[in-house]
């Protein structure tokens, strides 16, 4: 058997305090000065151990504040209160909420899967990836628990073009050498953010991070320096239509390489195949109304790895700004299937892929990995201030963050993340990511619900009320 | 010399610190805005601890006293940036260099006027003397 694929995550402090949800006001005006002072009796020290934060002008007693409440519910004068706080609300956007940026941060700090241990007060349903549920009636079989059970649950991908079939000659060789496959450890890929403060340090940490993950490296090639020889393996440049020049020396040390779509894309892909056979060529395709049909012809004409790319906030792209990433995937998924593909070919997916659980839902709905990228910057810290992409400063100085430190905080992201992936498949039943694939039937779609079940039940429940009016 | 200007603005006065940011235009002067959820958040030790840091002017807005929505938030506010005006004095510093202004929520022109008033302070005051002595302004951060 392999050795068991683990990430080793280890704890990195943020260096600069993390915004609280809600934040203390304390009117000591009016104070009684009781023998014992209910500060004095705050479980975390929080009054004691106050200090303040230079960089950003807080109180650091919220970062430490637990809520419990006991000082707003213990003062006598009721001099103490919490509220919620400003400077929380307005991090972030509609899509990247504050409570995605503050679970990353956890996740980049201590590797370990957020727990709220209070029961989940969020709404029933929602838009996107909350428009469906992992099925988890496998919960209870303890020996394939997720990250501690005794079944070996794997996490590995394949890329590259499988061939549906083989051939042999009379002394059992094969009669066509077999297409280059590359297998991944886990079904997440990084990528280059769109922004950062530092697009230098952004990629030496990513290289590092995908390095030590064992993953690869989406990197823009304009933006890419010098490659030493052992980083190239892990490396995936993306090329724009025009910029591939095959006397490029980086190609003759490259495993894969992406490409931007364009109309003489096979052509190109033609080309580098016959001048570097052994690497594997993806194309990046956008999202948009077209994807379906250009996924189908791009694999019927021998594509091998495919990266459909949808907007930051999971959306379509042009035409299919209506339609979220999770119905892309599934007509594209769908479409291949029809045509008797799918299996030829591999799917990758990015954008607005925000939280652990994303991952596995772009896999059920037909992906065969993902590519993260702007969780990446929220790992070291970022606000989403989005300054750096106006020119502006970063608040939290990601240009000053070593290499070390940043890429270790990527590490602690994914590594909580393969960890929830883990925890889902046990959960689900599931003892390989590649099964997972477009398993629609271990998921629960809100859409479909509304229709089989609870449509019938409100219905008859409409008539009870109307027989029962009369009397 | 850069200078720097940090406001701590209660979100029922300024509910869009955005706006309020756009109204600056002083170009070499960094302006930051800082919502909280009641003027009466900002404590003395904050408004010292922040012109330490060093910044050259740090200004509180609030609400009118009577549209407090912690009812007596805003008189409180009123009373540590007394406390804060004196205690500079009494260690040489200005006490100009710390200002309150109350507005009615929403109120845009009042907005402007009190981006002009911080222009016109920061203008006559100059930079912090903190900046010029930078160990006496971590020392006075670290009080």
């Amino acid at each position: 058997m392999p050795a068991k694929y683990h990430i080793h995550v280890r704890q990195v402090p943020p260096r600069f305090s993390p915004l609280a949800k809600s934040t203390i006001i304390d009117w000591a005006e009016g104070c009684l000065r009781c023998a014992t002072c209910v500060k004095e009796q705050c479980p975390v020290d929080a009054y004691r151990k106050r200090g303040f934060d230079r960089s950003q002008f807080v109180d650091t007693i919220d970062e430490m504040c637990r809520d419990c409440y006991r000082c707003v519910q213990g003062c006598p004068r009721e001099l103490i209160f919490k509220a919620a706080n400003p400077q929380y609300r307005q991090m972030g956007d509609a899509y990247w909420t504050p409570e995605i940026l503050a679970t990353t941060w956890y996740q980049a700090e201590t590797g370990k899967i957020p727990v709220s241990g209070a029961g989940y007060g969020g709404p029933f349903a929602g838009p996107g990836f909350d428009s469906f549920w992992t099925d988890m009636s496998e919960i209870v079989r303890p020996t394939r628990d997720g990250i501690h059970g005794r079944e070996y649950i794997s996490t590995s991908v394949d890329l590259g073009r499988k061939p549906m079939f083989l051939t042999f000659d009379s002394n059992g060789e094969l009669t066509w050498p077999s297409p280059p496959l590359l297998e991944l450890p886990l079904p997440i890929i990084l990528a280059e953010p769109p922004f950062a403060a530092s697009p230098g340090g952004m990629q030496d940490i990513i290289i590092q991070a995908a390095g030590n993950l064992e993953t690869l490296a989406i990197l823009s090639r304009n933006r890419l320096g010098p490659v030493p020889e052992e980083t190239a393996a892990r490396l995936m440049p993306s090329y724009t239509a025009g910029s591939l020049d095959l006397d490029d020396p980086l190609l003759s040390q490259l495993r894969t390489l992406e490409i931007l779509d364009h109309p003489e894309v096979l052509e190109q892909i033609e080309a580098v195949k016959r001048r570097y056979p052994k690497l594997i060529v993806s194309l990046k395709v956008p999202a948009d109304g077209k994807v379906v049909e250009r996924v189908a012809e791009l694999t019927a004409a021998g594509a091998e790895v495919i990266h459909i790319f949808a907007s930051e906030q999971a959306r379509g792209l042009g035409d299919s700004q209506d339609l979220h990433l999770k119905d892309l995937i599934r007509r594209c998924h769908l479409r291949l299937v029809e045509d008797r593909l799918r299996d030829t070919v591999t799917l990758l997916v990015s954008g607005g892929l925000a939280l652990a659980e994303h991952v596995a839902k772009a896999i059920i709905c037909g992906a065969d990995a993902v590519i993260v990228d702007l969780p990446l910057l929220l790992a070291l810290e970022c606000r989403l201030c989005r300054s750096c992409a106006k020119g502006g400063k970063c608040p939290v100085e990601i240009e000053t963050l070593t290499v070390k430190r940043g890429a270790q905080r990527v590490i602690n992201l994914i590594g909580a993340w393969n960890n929830q992936l883990l925890e889902i498949m046990g959960a689900m039943g599931m003892r390989e990511v590649r099964r997972l694939r477009g398993e629609v039937g271990r998921a629960m779609f809100i859409e479909d619900l509304e229709k089989e079940i609870f449509a019938p039940l409100f219905a008859n429940r409409e008539v009870e009320t109307i027989k029962r009016e009369p009397n | 010399m850069s200078m720097e200007v940090v406001i701590y603005a209660c979100q029922q006065a300024v509910p869009d610190p955005e706006a309020l940011r756009a109204l600056w235009s002083a170009g070499e002067v960094r302006l930051r805005v800082l919502p909280e959820p009641c003027s009466s958040k900002v404590e003395v030790f904050q408004l010292l601890r922040t012109l330490g840091a060093p910044v050259d002017l740090v200004w509180v807005i609030g609400c009118e006293e009577q549209l407090c929505r912690f009812n007596e938030g805003s008189h409180r506010a009123g009373g540590r940036m007394a406390h804060t005006k004196k205690y500079l004095q009494e260690i040489g510093l200005e006490p100009a260099r710390v200002g309150r202004s109350l507005v009615t929520p929403g109120d845009e022109s009042a907005l402007a006027a009190i981006v002009s008033e911080i222009s016109g302070r920061l203008k006559s005051l100059g930079p912090s003397p903190l900046r010029r002595a930078p160990n006496a302004g971590a020392q006075a951060a670290a009080t």
